[in-house]
């Protein structure tokens, strides 16, 4: 058993905790990073393996060694789930993301107040928990800068400073300046779905990534090797966590990563504060760091279960759960496929980064009027590759079209001609939160370290996100047959499991007694520890993928524990 | 020399040959080596092919799988891929090979789903074809397979028939489309089959912006890599 002090514990080093380490430690605080994973290199990404890191996800959570279970309702027992999307190493999710990178609208901060002005409190689902960001887009804008230039992010401005952009994304906020790098390379299925949409009156744009067109700090421009979404960049082209803020923390001589650490408990004292974090070593050694300040910047079941494991006779709900909201709001995007077939031509869609390559923003969030449709807010349409990764075995996932069996000769010859000559899109949807779609602790199932289990109770089948994934497939379905293809299908939308990006479960709010943290990450109930992450995302806020609101959100916190916390310590900021 | 011992060496030397092959490959992709390739499949669908009755040469399992075990696997693989004139199936392409490896390493704690699984296949078979599912013929072993996706098919317990169909057919998908370095996809025939180029470390914008197949580099697997520069040709 180990013990050590220091200024700052930071529990997972991933997208925040990255962005925290290094920037803590430029001021020189000293933190400590407990990362559960190794921590990789470059050089450990090649080569590529479809089967190792699609197919049997070597850079994400082992199932058997750290299950997550789920069960549509309180009725059901829940059973752990096949698979698992956050990362499992320093570095955290950024290693094998698709490095899609979003700034949200300006009304995603502000869901229910658009709403309830544009159309009314009635279009709100009576049961769902929608509410706005205790942060605006502007308050946010500085922190989405320096997050696109620090990382390396590529895209093209299409709010530049109030002026719109033809070939950007006419529907973004207003920015201050242009992206840092030009857009990537367009591949065949984007010119198509580019040249659709715009035919059909819609905005397409290069989707912006967190992934290098040219050389920048020092690392290499793209490749297109496709090997994206779930692989490691081989060349260091991914603006992952790994090669741009660690780097930097190490170089402050501040910072001390201590991987194979498996945090199971925030310690706190009888005055309310946290004193620091116990963790067990990668031989199984029980261990704990003090520290003046405690981050949790871990995946949102991880960062709600630390909380629950961490209760104690002053706080028998968990730390920081004097509201009872913790675990509360679970949310998920749902990620519906069109499909298009050529028999005239090859796409090759295995080539370039693989998740979504070029995006409409015209259904989502609140750029569309949602009168008379049955729904409130929307999605991101892009095209790309089956699962967000171009390998055949991510193909072979995918369902065929209607009539076409799953195996056999019809299936045979089906995919034989299909693979090399198909595009598909995804519509990824913001499903509204709702209180009863909860995190809590797996009373039958414990993972390799005796911890009860992360336990997901969701259903996203609501009437609203049911007629959005509708409407989005239709629309789908739309672009795809004026892409010209010769058949044109969507596949079954999964059962009531959470899709992509989940969210929710520590939510930030204004008001203590309906929230867990403040704006900046901050406990209500215990001011020194902090939780940082897509935890605290009170709503999806969009169709978007979350990283890089996460990052920006990681520096808003960095700035206001730097300039100000630190003045007065254990003061709610 | 023990039965044990000859099946390792076998084994050695499949994936020694192998990895020659996918080297030679990915440096030249010359007209021999498709040549061999093309000879290997021939020899592989004369001794494997022929009959329902036959049962597999034996040079493809044995990490894992008894002889029994194997021929059931193999029948069940070729319905889930079949061969076509030309087009070798799963069982030429290594699927078997494929799964017997993954199940004596990555998948030792499926061993039982397979035991389990493959045993209530039979059972299933018997009961209604009164014969094992290895000595059905094409369309009565396809009825089964059906049956089994459909959740039809009585008797099973654990595995449940849906989840063994499709764990099944998982991992045949696997031994077809994985890289060769792990048993399956002998001579990249999957790829080859489907128009996948193997893990290539570049792409041009011309090469992604073209509306023809990919040709202008040997297809790339992870043991041809090593000191093979790709661009050329």
């Amino acid at each position: 058993m180990a013990t050590e002090k220091t200024d700052v514990v930071i529990v997972g080093v991933g997208a925040a905790g990255g962005i925290l380490a290094a920037e803590l430690a430029k001021a020189g605080m000293k933190v400590v990073g407990l990362e559960r994973g190794p921590r990789l290199k470059t050089a450990d990404f090649e080569p590529h393996d479809e089967l190792r890191y699609f197919q049997r996800q070597d850079l994400r959570p082992d199932v058997k060694r750290q299950p997550v279970t789920w069960r549509a309702n309180t009725n059901a027992r829940a059973h752990p789930l096949g698979t698992l999307s956050y990362g499992n190493q320093a570095g955290g999710g950024t290693v094998h993301y698709g490095s899609v990178s979003w700034r949200m609208h300006e009304d995603d901060f502000r869901a229910r107040s658009q709403t309830v002005e544009r159309y009314g409190a009635a279009a709100i689902p009576q049961d769902s928990s929608l509410v706005d960001w205790p942060v605006s887009y502007a308050d946010l804008e500085p922190s989405y800068d320096r997050a696109e230039y620090e990382l390396g992010v590529s895209g093209k401005a299409g709010n530049l400073q109030g002026t719109k952009i033809d070939g950007g994304n006419v529907f973004e906020a207003a920015r201050r300046r242009e992206y840092p790098l030009p857009p990537l390379l367009l591949d065949q299925s984007g010119m198509m779905f580019d040249e659709a949409a715009r035919k059909l009156g819609y905005h397409p744009f290069s989707t912006p990534r967190a992934i290098l067109s040219q050389p920048y700090n020092g690392r290499p421009g793209c490749t297109y090797c496709g090997f994206c979404q779930a692989f490691g960049c081989h060349v260091a082209a991914k603006s992952s966590i790994l090669v741009t803020k660690l780097p930097e923390a190490d170089a402050t001589g501040n910072f001390k990563l201590i991987t194979g650490a498996m945090a199971y408990r925030v310690n706190s004292d009888n005055s309310g504060r946290a004193t620091g974090v116990s963790y067990y070593g990668p031989g199984g050694s029980d261990n704990t760091v003090e520290a003046d300040l405690v981050i949790l910047t871990t995946f949102i079941y991880d960062n709600v279960r630390l909380l629950l494991l961490s209760k104690t006779d002053k706080f028998p709900n968990g730390l920081a759960n004097a509201s009872g909201e913790v675990g509360r709001h679970l949310m998920a995007h749902m990620m519906p496929n069109v499909f298009v077939r050529f028999d005239d031509r090859f796409v090759n869609n295995f080539m370039g980064p693989s998740a979504q390559k070029h995006t409409i923003d015209d259904f989502n969030a609140d750029n569309f009027n949602h009168g008379g449709l049955g729904f409130i807010r929307g999605a991101q349409i892009s095209v790309g590759t089956p699962n967000l990764e171009g390998g055949p075995l991510a193909a072979t996932t995918i369902f065929p079209p209607p009539g076409v069996p799953r195996w056999g000769a019809a299936y045979r010859d089906f995919f034989a001609k299909t693979y090399a000559r198909h595009a598909v899109m995804v519509g990824q949807t913001e499903n509204l939160p709702y209180a009863d779609q909860t995190i809590d602790l797996d009373p039958n199932v414990r993972d390799a370290w005796g911890l009860p289990a992360p336990r997901l109770t969701y259903d996203w089948r609501r009437p609203n996100e049911l007629k959005r994934v509708e409407f989005m497939q239709a629309k789908m379905e739309e672009i795809g047959r004026a892409m010209g293809g010769q058949q044109v299908w969507r596949t079954p939308v999964a059962p009531g499991l959470p899709g992509a990006h989940h969210e929710g479960g520590t939510r930030m709010g204004s008001d203590p007694k309906t929230s867990v943290v403040n704006r900046y990450g901050q406990s209500w109930d215990i001011p020194n520890l902090f939780v940082i992450g897509s935890s605290t995302f009170p709503t999806m806020g969009t169709g978007f993928n979350p990283t890089l609101t996460i990052q920006a959100l990681a520096y808003y916190s960095a700035d206001a524990i730097v300039n100000r916390y630190r003045k007065s310590p254990g003061a709610l900021l | 020399m023990s039965q044990q011992n000859d099946t390792h060496d076998r084994k050695h030397d499949e994936t020694r040959r192998a990895f020659l092959v996918g080297a030679a490959l990915g440096a030249a992709a010359g007209t021999s080596l498709v040549t061999e390739a093309r000879a290997q499949g021939n020899d592989a669908h004369a001794t494997t092919g022929a009959a329902p009755h036959t049962m597999p040469s034996g040079d493809s399992h044995g990490a894992f799988f008894n002889d029994e075990d194997a021929a059931t696997v193999t029948a069940f693989a070729e319905r889930i891929w079949p061969a076509a004139p030309g087009k070798p199936g799963a069982t030429e392409i290594g699927v078997l090979n494929y799964i017997d490896l993954a199940l004596a390493g990555a998948y030792f704690d499926m061993q039982d789903f397979y035991r389990r699984g493959l045993a209530q296949l039979d059972t299933y078979s018997r009961s209604t074809q009164q014969k094992p599912f290895a000595q059905l013929n094409g369309a009565q072993q396809d009825d089964v397979i059906r049956a089994l996706e459909q959740g039809k098919a009585t008797g099973f317990d654990w595995p449940s028939a849906q989840l063994f169909f499709n764990t099944v057919r998982t991992h045949v998908m696997e031994g077809l489309f994985a890289d060769p370095v792990y048993g399956g996809n002998k001579n990249f025939e999957g790829w080859r089959q489907i128009g996948f180029p193997g893990a290539q470390p570049i792409f041009s914008q011309e090469d992604m912006q073209s509306r023809e197949a990919f040709t202008r580099a040997p297809i790339v697997g992870i043991q041809a890599r090593a000191g093979t520069p790709v661009r050329g040709g």
